[in-house]
């Protein structure tokens, strides 16, 4: 498999703003790669610099081959792009709008993707007539008439609900079963996890963490503890080594550690040695929401 | 050219789908005329009769409102609601759709004249302009002077209720300041000489005047100030066009 995005050391502001500070990675040909942190952390900075919309600073860029900001003509054949809250006109209707855009390009595959989006039954509805959801499966369809190489998804599922998400993921993965390769910003790790292939963690317009969900899950300590207890105190959680944080609601505890081991042993010999019942005792996995709730605390404790 | 084409021809059905700005484009000015027709129907000015003075005045106007209302206001409105930020990342480039929506503003600005004409023909015995060929010349040079300046100035605007404060502005200063709406010959002298700065004076002499009274080669200065208008307000709405204001 081949590389499409090769990005290495960008680097942007706004003014005095560092939005991104020094970001390297690779994308290859045919996987759902996602970018994810917090609001503010440059996502969208960092995907609009691979577009070609916004021009790094410093570092080296290439996609497909060009070099986004000064190749963006021959670019824009070859990607497609989902930015976050666009519309298009109120008083359009699904086909002209789809119409419209296919005439921007030499070939599409309107009729497949009008099937596969479902978007039949839609056709003759006016734009500002549509729900939420049937908005991004138009916008969507938009985006990859012309059988892009590279699909560029700014918060896709952001305001759908639960069960539009999981539809438009099904959406993103036949897209990816034809070849394309998808990148994604998200906020949702639920969303990381479950759809992408590989995932780019990024925070204060850094990269922290790159790697498949699993190897990121398991690379990085965001394991934790669980039990109930009435006589733990939340002073003595916290001081145990390699505990990272305590969280506790009536007589449950969550304690992150980056040694789950040695904290239980300390939390059972202190338990043992005092007498203090402990139930329901158990090592968890973290998900990619404990890792990502994990660098926020680091970095507000740095 | 199939995109361009396609995005005007759309423009222009969407436009047709919203009744009110049908509406206050082919309609309020006619029933201007029939109202002002109504109070001053027999009046004589400088030898024109009523219509010759004001249907193609009104004419005049509908370029403003169209360039300000139909095309500029709306660009601001599809910059603010993302639907020009959607284009950026397709092979449709900035001039086309500014050159789409020149097209399609032109096609309902032809309406408009023609739904005035009409009237004034069946109202008030308005006859056809005398120099045609040079009133139609007069019309072209208007338009290509006025939507670019429009579109540049609404562009100046971060949102719509802004590009529409905007043009309101403009229309009312230009409508009864510049002899469009209200003889200038009725106006203080110092009134007069202001009508001079506005664009819309400069429209209204040259319709007038090719439409009554001699070709379009005796209006040379009109001529020229709308060329001009139309060359700088060309180069700043491209150079300052944007897809978004993020």
């Amino acid at each position: 498999m081949g590389e499409v995005i090769k990005a290495d050391h960008l680097v942007k502001s706004y003014g005095s703003i560092q939005a991104v500070k020094d970001i390297s990675l690779t994308v290859n040909k045919g996987e759902i790669f996602g970018i994810i942190g917090p609001n503010g952390a440059g996502k969208t900075t960092t995907i609009e610099m691979l577009e070609g919309i916004r021009k790094p600073d410093g570092g080296e860029l290439s996609v497909l081959g060009l070099t986004p900001h000064k190749q963006l003509r021959e670019l824009n054949k070859k990607i497609g792009v989902q930015f976050q809250a666009t519309a298009i006109q109120k008083k359009m209707k699904v086909k002209e709008a789809i119409d419209l855009f296919a005439s921007f390009y030499p070939t599409t595959q309107k009729d497949h993707l009008i099937d596969l989006l479902g978007l039949h039954e839609k056709l003759g509805v006016m734009f500002d007539d549509l729900s939420g959801g049937w908005k991004q499966r138009v916008t969507l369809a938009l985006a990859t008439l012309h059988k892009p190489e590279i699909l560029f998804l700014d918060e896709p599922s952001m305001g759908l609900d639960p069960h539009a998400r999981r539809e438009l993921w099904g959406l993103i993965n036949a897209l990816k079963e034809q070849g394309c390769t998808i990148v994604l910003t998200t906020h949702y790790m639920e969303e990381a996890e479950k759809l992408c292939d590989r995932v780019a963690m990024i925070y204060s317009g850094q990269l922290r963490a790159l790697g498949t969900p699993q190897q990121l899950l398991n690379q990085i300590p965001a394991h934790y503890l669980t039990f109930d207890s009435e006589e733990l105190l939340y002073d003595f959680l916290i001081s145990l080594p390699s505990v990272v944080s305590v969280e506790n609601e009536n007589q449950s505890y969550k304690v992150l550690s980056d040694d789950q081991q040695t904290t239980a042993y300390y939390i059972f010999k202190y338990c043992y040695d005092n007498e203090i019942p402990v139930q329901d005792f158990r090592f968890e996995k973290g998900s990619l929401d404990d890792l990502f709730v994990h660098f926020l605390e680091k970095e507000a404790s740095a | 050219m199939t995109a361009m084409m396609k995005l005007a021809s759309l423009e222009t059905k969407m436009f047709f789908r919203d009744r009110l700005s049908v509406f206050w484009t082919f309609l309020f000015p006619v029933l201007m005329i029939w109202m002002f027709g109504s109070m001053f129907g027999d009046s004589n000015l400088n030898g024109l009769s009523f219509a010759e003075m004001f249907v193609p005045s009104w004419i005049g106007v509908n370029i403003v409102t169209i360039s300000f209302f139909t095309l500029g206001t709306v660009l601001t409105n599809y910059r603010e609601t993302g639907v020009l930020r959607r284009y950026q990342s397709t092979p449709i480039r900035s001039w086309m759709i500014l050159a789409a929506h020149t097209f399609q503003g032109s096609v309902i600005f032809v309406i408009s004249a023609l739904l005035l004409m009409v009237f004034g023909i069946l109202m008030y015995d308005l006859t056809l302009p005398v120099y045609m060929g040079s009133t139609l010349l007069a019309l072209l040079v208007s338009i290509l002077a006025f939507f670019p300046f429009a579109l540049f100035l609404t562009s100046l605007a971060k949102n719509s209720q802004a590009a529409a404060a905007i043009s309101s502005l403009c229309l009312n200063v230009m409508l009864f300041l510049s002899g469009a709406a209200f003889p200038l010959e009725f106006m203080p002298t110092i009134l007069q000489n202001a009508a001079k700065v506005l664009p819309l004076y400069y429209v209204v002499e040259l319709l007038r005047g090719t439409w009554n009274v001699g070709p379009i080669t005796d209006y040379g200065l009109e001529v020229g100030v709308l060329l001009g208008i139309s060359v700088v307000s060309t180069i700043l709405a491209s150079r300052f066009f944007r897809w978004s204001d993020k």
